[in-house]
């Protein structure tokens, strides 16, 4: 692995920007490599974090994240037919944007049964969790099926989709999630005050003249749109949308009007600090997936026990 | 304000709930519903607020049909104070009251939004808990809080389910009171369930009992509380007592009230601050 310190990157940084260039390869590999990387990092970071934090207040539920509904194991199931067909079903693409489109596509499908579900019956935020529960566990089995007829080099690539990375990330990944994330946030900032009504429970929330059916919809579609958008290209980075909200929580309180901005804050950072430790990890690096969950459990604990702000939750 | 139910039925499933009820509620007042569990007291003032739909029949506020009411519109008209407070993310008692301005906020109206819940939280004397957190406050002031928020929602009709439940008789008197006062001062048509009929009898303009999905009875608390209609609906026998002007539920159980209470042996307690 090529080594820069943080004073080289900076420098180098620096020189780019004032159009000074002494090192045209170290140049390349901080601009065009590391940067969309960390970028990216707090990109998906804020997402999952901003996703966690609407799920959980919404549905008044402290475990809910924005794969609660099964869309990271629609996303992997996208990207497991991708990964074992190829391009084959879609020449045109090349194989990842193949495994890109396969796997938003997919993710999208658990949000698409809730809402013909809505349609026909009443949707209740227990009834959400059960349908996005079983939904992981039929795309799972699937997966499973397939890395079980897999060829080696196929069940490592699924296997390493699975735990999560920013590695493929360039410049040319970032436009279209950053602009569907900021789309479907600015939507989610909107109506902030609609979610945090939903904290007071679905029948105090239609007293108060906001539409839980719709709102619990609306904000769902919203949440895993963003959140297909930015893991078809990274796959399952866990522990941010969970975590992230709830530290963020511990330092303003659990009003969305301000949690929502923090949470993107506290999982953007939280993400961009485990990629840096992911990159220097090992010889080669290791998937950030893992490691946003080796750092950000014990953490988490450490924060829980030493502060106990009583607002945050119960 | 004027509250008119007209022939509404509710069931769940095929299990009717509420059967033909038709209610003309009119002018300031605090309206008691009572009746034993599971004769429709809640699921009646969900149908008010539209949180249920009846199958049969009409809700009517102010001439209007809360159908045609948008639902902004109608949290404007009706408040609403549930029987338990979710707190799984509890919020500051300011952030908790100041949801029930949702209807009437705009992106220009904090400050006014503010300066109304503290007026609230004025009149029911809570105001030093404003910045405590919802979850740190005894069972009373919950009840306050919940009060608070549904009083902010400036509504014509508040809906209480069972506002008492959880307090002491102290505490059961003092709320109890305030909404009787509220009442009046704020020109409201108060519909609160209870099952303290003592207290209900004692702070009613009128009072509802309900039975088996219909109104058994209605009108002036020494009209709705009496032996007849007790043994009735809860299949109890009872001496009414009557104490200026407002009945007295005594309950009687022939088996147990001529026996004299004694207190097993071995039972006590030192350091008793009783004389």
């Amino acid at each position: 692995m090529y080594e820069l310190s943080f004073e080289d990157c900076y420098r180098i940084l620096m020189e780019h920007i004032m159009g000074n260039i002494t090192d045209p390869y170290s140049d390349d590999i901080v601009v065009n490599t590391r940067l969309p990387i960390s970028v990216f990092a707090v990109i998906v970071g804020a997402v999952l974090a901003v996703g966690g934090a609407v799920m959980q207040s919404m549905l008044r539920n402290p475990l809910a994240d924005p794969y609660t509904m099964g869309v990271s194991s629609g996303a992997l199931l996208g990207a497991s037919i991708a990964i074992v067909l190829g391009n084959s079903v879609m020449p045109f693409f090349n194989d990842q944007w193949m495994r890109v489109i396969m796997a938003f596509g997919f993710s999208l499908i658990p949000v698409a049964v809730i809402l013909l579900f809505s349609f026909r019956r009443r949707v209740t935020a227990t009834k959400i969790i059960l349908i996005g529960i079983a939904m992981m566990y039929i795309f799972s089995a699937i997966v499973q099926l397939l890395m079980i007829t897999a060829s080696e080099e196929t069940l490592s690539e699924i296997y390493s989709w699975r735990v999560g990375t920013l590695a493929l990330t360039t410049w040319e990944t970032i436009p279209v999630p950053l602009g569907i994330s900021v789309f479907c946030g600015i939507l989610i900032m909107y109506h902030q005050s609609r979610i945090n009504v939903m904290m007071a429970g679905t029948n105090s929330a239609h007293s108060m003249g906001v539409d839980p059916r719709r709102t619990i919809l609306v904000e769902i579609t919203l949440v895993s749109l963003m959140t297909a958008a930015v893991v078809c290209f990274t796959g399952t980075i866990g522990f941010v949308g969970l975590v992230a909200p709830h530290i963020a929580r511990l330092f303003v309180g659990s009003d969305t009007k301000h949690l929502l901005p923090a949470s993107a804050v506290f999982g953007g950072l939280f993400l961009l600090l485990a990629n840096c430790i992911a990159r220097v990890s090992g010889e080669y690096g290791l998937p950030v997936g893992v490691i946003s969950a080796i750092i950000g459990c014990p953490l988490f604990i450490f924060i829980l026990v030493k502060m106990r702000r009583k607002s945050a939750w119960r | 304000m004027r509250l008119i139910i007209d022939g509404i039925e509710f069931g769940y499933s095929s299990i009717p709930v509420l059967k033909d009820i038709t209610l003309d509620a009119n002018g300031p007042q605090l309206l008691s519903i009572i009746g034993p569990n599971g004769v429709g007291k809640s699921t009646l003032i969900h149908c008010i607020n539209r949180i249920l739909s009846p199958n049969k029949g009409t809700v009517m506020i102010d001439g209007d049909l809360v159908n045609d009411i948008s639902l902004k519109d109608l949290a404007k008209k009706v408040g609403y104070v549930p029987y338990s407070a979710n707190d799984t993310f509890p919020l500051s008692v300011v952030d908790t009251v100041l949801m029930g301005r949702h209807p009437h906020a705009t992106y220009k109206s904090l400050d006014k939004d503010l300066d109304i819940v503290y007026d609230t939280l004025r009149l029911l004397d809570i105001e030093d808990l404003a910045m405590r957190n919802f979850d740190e406050l005894s069972a009373g002031q919950h009840q306050k809080v919940m009060l608070a928020r549904g009083l902010v929602q400036q509504p014509e009709i508040l809906l209480l389910d069972e506002p008492t439940s959880n307090l002491d008789i102290k505490h059961q008197m003092e709320v109890t009171r305030i909404l009787r006062d509220l009442s009046q001062e704020k020109n409201i048509l108060i519909i609160m369930i209870s099952h303290d009929l003592n207290i209900a009898a004692k702070y009613s303009d009128t009072m509802i009992m309900l039975n088996e999905g219909y109104i058994y009875a209605i009108g002036k608390p020494s009209e709705v509380i009496t032996k007849e209609n007790i043994k009735a609906v809860y299949d109890v026998d009872s001496e009414i007592i009557v104490s200026h002007n407002r009945p007295h539920l005594i309950m009687l159980d022939e088996e147990f009230d001529d026996r004299e209470c004694e207190l097993p042996e071995g039972t006590y307690a030192s350091n008793t601050k009783m004389e």
